[in-house]
């Protein structure tokens, strides 16, 4: 019971940032604040002396050279390990002198940056950030020491039937495309990275144009304006280059990856929708019945409730390159794969053929209205939450509509929905570990 | 009136008189009073109702949602000999329904609120929680209220529900070589069936045994009013906290309340080194852990070298800057290395130190390495540098931990779960800052240089192969 939290994140390496909701009896007040030729989505918040912003390009391991996986997700860890005067323990001391909380990250389509900190540490985050930005270091002994960070952790996935399966459903899924790909790289890509290489990828990627900026807590939007001059007015222009468009889903036959280990774990998935669907909403309401977080759903029900199959299964809409794809894990004993898989099936087909009830739409429709609140009360993840409506090309009044749009969803669409997406035929399969059965 | 009602009661006075200077900063002296060293980190209120169940909140108005959580003072520690992995079975069989709630039904209707549910076993509590809109908070303390007086526990539930816990155990620990290391360390350095050296989840054989009886007697001698700990935040004035606490959990039978009973920690390690080989892993990881005094045992009664110990870890292990990075990762012979210690535990705790090896490199040569370390901190002691880098360090965010729903209730259930006042927890900076350099030489020497510990290494591949560093 203590962990289900984390279930659907299994297949996937970057957040959902698909599940945004709203409530009808909380609303949120998103401000616009423009500063530095760009535009930030503000929840302003005096109660705690907290301050988070984000932001985010496209691009990230997407930019990365072929033979050089790895690229963007080194660059993204080195702009902490050290900049401008700072070598890399100033650096690190600079931060945690003040409890600022600074992270750059890469992702298979996107670069993101973000800070959190108490509002007396503001200006000190801000300087810190900018330099990070503008004057990485990139000291030989920094990369050396990232490189091996991330050989290990390239390394340490392949450990678990869990690493091994994300990998190759994701490779069979997109074969020849940076969705494909493993966004940290591998043991060989990594080894081939360069300073060059690395300083050419900054270049490319941390531009002015193309930004997306958030921010939330207690910061007033004048505060906010003044920080945005400050990191982001003296980037160059120009916006990082788009990456290939992401082909179709590629429907690929059932894989086993053997892995020594008592339990088999079992990544499934297929295609979904576009970002900008009108379908969108319906879609995350069906699979919300289906496969969502919880105890409520058809599949947990169906393998955990009534069977004892596994500890946990979900599946849920992994947002990349503007395209929801339904991926979903379950893990369970080698001895009971064939068991889970079948079932699994059984319900994906059962909801593509009905649909919901009208009482499970009822249902799905409160919890994604009603659960809004809940994701307001932590500062870094406001400003996430409003980086990924962003990202997903939301207006600023997407939230304050939502509750009546889900109101709004009809038994009868959501079940056209399921009977237009969900194709159990096309669900593809890998199970990473040693099967029976099967 | 049991011992932990009386703490509970106790913690509530400071606590009422220094509250006001955070309900009217405009009131504070100057300078404005710090929190957590002048004034609390979270202002807190606290009481106890007449069954014995200590009630705690942590009022933040931020957003409309409260967080409700219910701590028992007992966890897998408490597990009877042979049955390592009864607590966090049991948790998972109070969601098989309660007098009031049918099997299943209370996490339904949390969700159908557009709330959240878990639950959570840890070595010294179990906990319920419920995140959700500030109205709603009746409703879960009505459930849960209901679970804890009369919880099911089906019969026919708990076959099914075993083979939901044993894949989990699959999941967790089975299925990954670190875990799996990780567990049997523990048990070399405290023994396979001391409290401190099983897993929180089970062994599997005894998972296997636990039965619907042994359930029922962790439940009946555990779950009682006098030993748990009611903790709500968010959105909700004490006033309605303490009607909707006397309405639901008042009446919730008082019963006597099994004390924690820990053993004391083995006087020497049951196996002084591991070396464990596994054709799975890819990269080596060096363990060092110690027996240690916490906050709530040391072996001279002075739990006061728990907070010196968190500095020790610091300075050990905690990133660029400190010495084992130094020594391992600076040099090249690590990709990471760090020193952990947790003192807010019941019982003897641990400092552990770990690192992963950088390919290519010996692990001689990086055990050296860390034993130079350690013998150079003993020798010399730490520097003045040191200690208030780290306790600038650790202090400089305590109040963000108000910036997430969970956090507060987490920290004070901890807290007050194993048998410390709430004021521990809302003046914990307050408690570093008087840490002097002599204390930390003191605590390096009685934890690092004399007691208990194990060595372990998990290297990829077979012993064959690799050979062992031993």
């Amino acid at each position: 019971m203590s962990a289900p939290d984390d279930r659907s994140a299994e297949a996937r390496d970057a957040p959902d940032r698909s599940q945004e909701a709203a409530s009808p009896g909380f609303s949120l007040p998103i401000q616009e604040v423009r500063a530095a030729g760009l535009t930030a989505w503000l929840v302003e918040d005096h109660s705690i002396p907290v301050v988070a912003l984000s932001w985010s390009w496209h691009g990230g391991a997407a930019l990365d050279p072929e033979g050089q996986e790895g690229t963007a997700a080194m660059a993204a860890a080195l702009l902490t390990e050290g900049a401008g005067p700072l070598q890399s323990v100033a650096f690190a001391d600079a931060l945690r002198d003040q409890a600022i909380g600074l992270s750059f990250s890469a992702d298979r389509d996107g670069f993101e940056g973000g800070f959190r900190a108490l509002t007396d540490a503001l200006p000190e985050a801000v300087r810190l950030a900018r330099l990070a930005m503008a004057e990485p270091r990139l000291d030989a002994e920094a990369v050396e020491r990232v490189r091996a960070r991330a050989v290990a952790a390239a390394k340490r996935t392949l450990e678990t039937p869990r690493g091994q399966a994300g990998r190759t459903f994701w490779a069979a899924a997109f074969p020849g495309h940076p969705a494909g790909r493993q966004s940290g790289g591998t043991e060989e890509s990594l080894a081939a990275v360069t300073i060059p290489g690395l300083r050419a990828l900054l270049a490319r990627q941390i531009r002015h144009d193309g930004l997306l900026v958030t921010a939330a807590g207690d910061i007033t939007p004048a505060r906010l304006a003044a920080a945005m001059e400050e990191l982001f007015g003296g980037l160059p222009a120009g916006r990082p280059a788009d990456p290939p468009p992401l082909p179709p889903f590629h429907v690929f036959d059932r894989k086993i990856v053997s892995v020594a280990s008592p339990q088999s774990v079992v990544v499934f998935g297929q295609d979904g929708l576009a970002t900008g669907d009108p379908d969108w909403e319906a879609a995350q309401v069906a699979l919300r019945i289906l496969a969502g977080g919880g105890f409520a759903s058809r599949l947990m029900q169906a393998v955990r409730e009534r069977r004892g199959l596994a500890y946990g299964i979900g599946a849920g809409l992994n947002t990349l390159f503007h395209r929801g794809i339904i991926v979903g894990a379950v893990a369970t004993e080698n001895a009971r794969v064939a068991e889970t898989l079948s079932v699994t099936r059984e319900e994906w087909a059962r909801m593509a053929e009905r649909g919901p009830t009208e009482a499970e739409l009822a249902d799905a429709v409160a919890f994604l209205t009603g659960s809004l609140p809940l994701q307001f009360s932590d500062s870094r993840r406001i400003a996430d939450t409003l980086l990924g409506m962003r990202q997903n090309g939301r207006p600023v009044d997407w939230l304050a509509g939502r509750p009546e749009r889900l109101a709004a969803l009809t038994r009868e669409r959501v079940a056209a929905v399921s009977a237009r997406l969900l194709r159990p035929a096309d669900l593809s399969v890998v199970i990473a570990g040693q099967p029976a059965g099967l | 009136m049991t011992r932990r009602a009386a703490l509970c009661t106790a913690a509530a006075l400071p606590t009422a008189l220094a509250t006001p200077a955070l309900a009217s900063p405009a009131l504070a002296p100057e300078p404005a009073p710090k929190a957590g060293t002048d004034r609390p980190l979270f202002g807190a209120v606290t009481w106890t109702l007449a069954n014995g169940l200590c009630v705690v909140l942590a009022e933040s108005r931020r957003v409309p949602v409260a967080a409700h959580y219910l701590f028992y003072a007992a966890g897998a520690g408490e597990d009877p000999h042979g049955r390592s992995g009864l607590a966090h079975f049991l948790e998972h069989m109070m969601f098989k329904g309660s007098r009031n709630v049918a099997p299943g039904a209370f996490s339904l209707a949390v969700a159908r609120e557009g709330g959240q549910d878990n639950a959570f076993t840890s070595r010294d509590v179990t906990a319920y929680h419920q995140h959700v809109e500030a109205s709603r908070l009746a409703l879960v303390m009505r459930m849960e209220a209901d679970r804890f007086a009369a919880p099911l526990i089906p019969a026919d539930q708990v076959e099914p529900e075993r083979a939901v816990v044993l894949e989990e155990r699959r999941q967790r620990t089975d299925s990954n070589p670190r875990a799996r290391f990780f567990e049997a360390f523990a048990a070399a350095l405290w023994g396979p069936q001391h409290w401190h050296g099983r897993p929180v989840i089970g062994w599997e054989d005894e998972i296997r045994a636990i039965t619907r009886e042994d359930m029922l007697g962790f439940y009946e001698r555990r779950y009682a009013p006098a030993n748990a700990v009611l903790i709500v935040a968010g959105d909700v004035r004490e006033a309605t906290l303490r009607r909707l606490a006397e309405e639901f959990y008042a009446p919730v039978p008082a019963r006597p309340a099994a004390a924690r009973d820990r053993a004391p920690p083995p006087a020497t390690a049951r196996e002084p080194r591991l070396i464990h080989h596994d054709p799975s892993v890819r990269e080596a990881v060096f363990l060092r852990s110690f027996v240690a005094p916490s906050l709530t045992w040391a072996p001279q009664g002075d739990t006061g070298q728990a907070w010196a110990l968190e500095l020790v870890a610091h300075l050990l292990g905690s990133g660029p800057g400190s010495r084992l990075y130094r020594a391992l990762v600076e040099t090249g012979l690590a990709t990471g290395a760090g020193c952990s210690y947790d003192g807010e535990v019941a019982g003897a705790g641990s400092l552990g130190i770990n690192a992963t090896l950088r390919p290519g490199i010996a692990p001689e040569r990086l055990e050296a390495a860390v034993d130079a370390v350690l013998e150079d901190l003993l020798q010399h002691g730490p520097t003045e540098a040191e200690r208030e880098r780290a306790i600038r360090q650790i202090t400089a965010g305590a109040l963000l931990t108000l910036d997430s729903l969970g956090g507060v209730p987490r920290l004070l259930g901890s807290v007050l779960s194993i048998g410390l006042p709430l004021d521990l927890a809302e003046f914990w900076p307050r408690r570093l800052h008087a840490v002097t350099l002599a204390q930390i030489a003191d605590a390096a020497r009685d934890v690092v240089g004399r007691a208990p510990h194990t060595t372990g290494w998990l290297l990829p591949g077979t012993p064959a192969r690799t050979g062992s560093p031993a």
